[in-house]
């Protein structure tokens, strides 16, 4: 039996984080063969595993499928290691899988605005941490654009990809989140809404 | 003074590197009117982002500007800097020449 039946859906513009259940088990197993997931850490190795994983998801964890506001599911991302003593949590497993329905959409910064809003506002958390593969430049790259902290590095921490590879910790501050974090949040979402210029003609990949 | 082109051959560079991440059938177009962001983009916001870090670092190493392309001049162009490629250039290179 899930747990995701108490939790809530977080509605944004563009897209809207809705409780992963266990009929989500098929796609998400999808979406972790993909190339987009070789950089995270090794998941289940059938759906039934995939299944029964997210079963057994705590209640204390929020785990959420990202979906357009026409309800097509495009990815997933977490909230876990919640710690409401020392109030720190654990923002990941995100993963756009289903990257065609996602492009042109502020689908990755509105999913992250909406899950740090569930931190930071609704939970009151005045920390979130996390680590990311070092060979997964993209997400590096995004972690330190919204502001986070490089805090360390785990040397040979993780394998992935057949081989070991660091792991590099961000952390991000409640004062950081609201000073650097949200407005540029604010701000890709807001690019979303500019009229564009007229479209000429297509090329082809370099 | 950076040209037009000089600031296209920098988002090129931020594409290329992207595409190496990318998928083969994913890969984004190096061309003038490539979509970057927006309705029939060729970009989701995690791309995005990538291609948003690289350029900004690349102004400020090669022609000694710092520039934003997410503020709120960004964000308040009547046109998306990222409607394509031409037009990411052509904001850039305004910016540069403002100042």
């Amino acid at each position: 039996m899930s747990n995701s039946a108490d939790k809530p859906t977080l509605a944004g513009q563009f897209v809207d984080l809705r409780p992963l259940t266990p009929d989500d088990a098929e796609m998400t197993f999808a979406w972790r063969q993909g190339d987009r997931a070789i950089l995270l850490n090794q998941g289940a190795q059938t759906v039934e595993q995939q299944r029964r994983w997210i079963a057994g998801r705590p209640a204390s964890e929020y785990n959420f499928i990202i979906e357009t506001k026409q309800h097509r599911p495009i990815g997933m991302l977490s909230l876990s290691g919640i710690d409401m003593v020392n109030r720190v949590g654990e923002p990941g497993r995100f993963l756009i899988g289903d990257e065609a329905a996602a492009a042109g959409l502020p689908a990755a910064a509105e999913a992250m605005k909406l899950l740090y809003e569930l931190a930071f506002d609704t939970l009151k958390l005045r920390r979130v941490w996390g680590v990311v593969a070092s060979e997964n430049r993209r997400m590096i790259k995004w972690q330190t654009f919204l502001g986070m902290t490089q805090e360390g590095r785990l040397r040979e921490h993780l394998f992935i990809n057949d081989r070991l590879q660091d792991a590099v910790v961000f952390g991000l501050l409640d004062g950081e989140y609201r000073r650097v974090t949200l407005p540029r949040l604010e701000s890709l979402i807001a690019a979303a809404r500019l009229p564009v210029a007229p479209s000429a003609s297509s090329a082809s990949p370099e | 003074m950076a040209s037009q082109a000089d600031v296209i051959e920098i988002i090129y560079r931020a594409l290329r590197s992207l595409n190496e991440e990318l998928e083969e059938d994913k890969r984004v177009a190096l061309a003038p009117d490539t979509r970057l962001f927006g309705p029939d983009a060729s970009l989701d916001s995690l791309s995005l982002v990538s291609v948003i870090v690289d350029v900004e670092t690349a102004v400020a190493d090669e022609l000694g500007r710092a520039v934003s392309l997410t503020d709120d001049t960004a964000m308040t162009q009547e046109v998306s800097p990222f409607s394509n490629v031409t037009t990411l250039a052509d904001y850039i290179v305004r910016q540069l020449g403002q100042g």
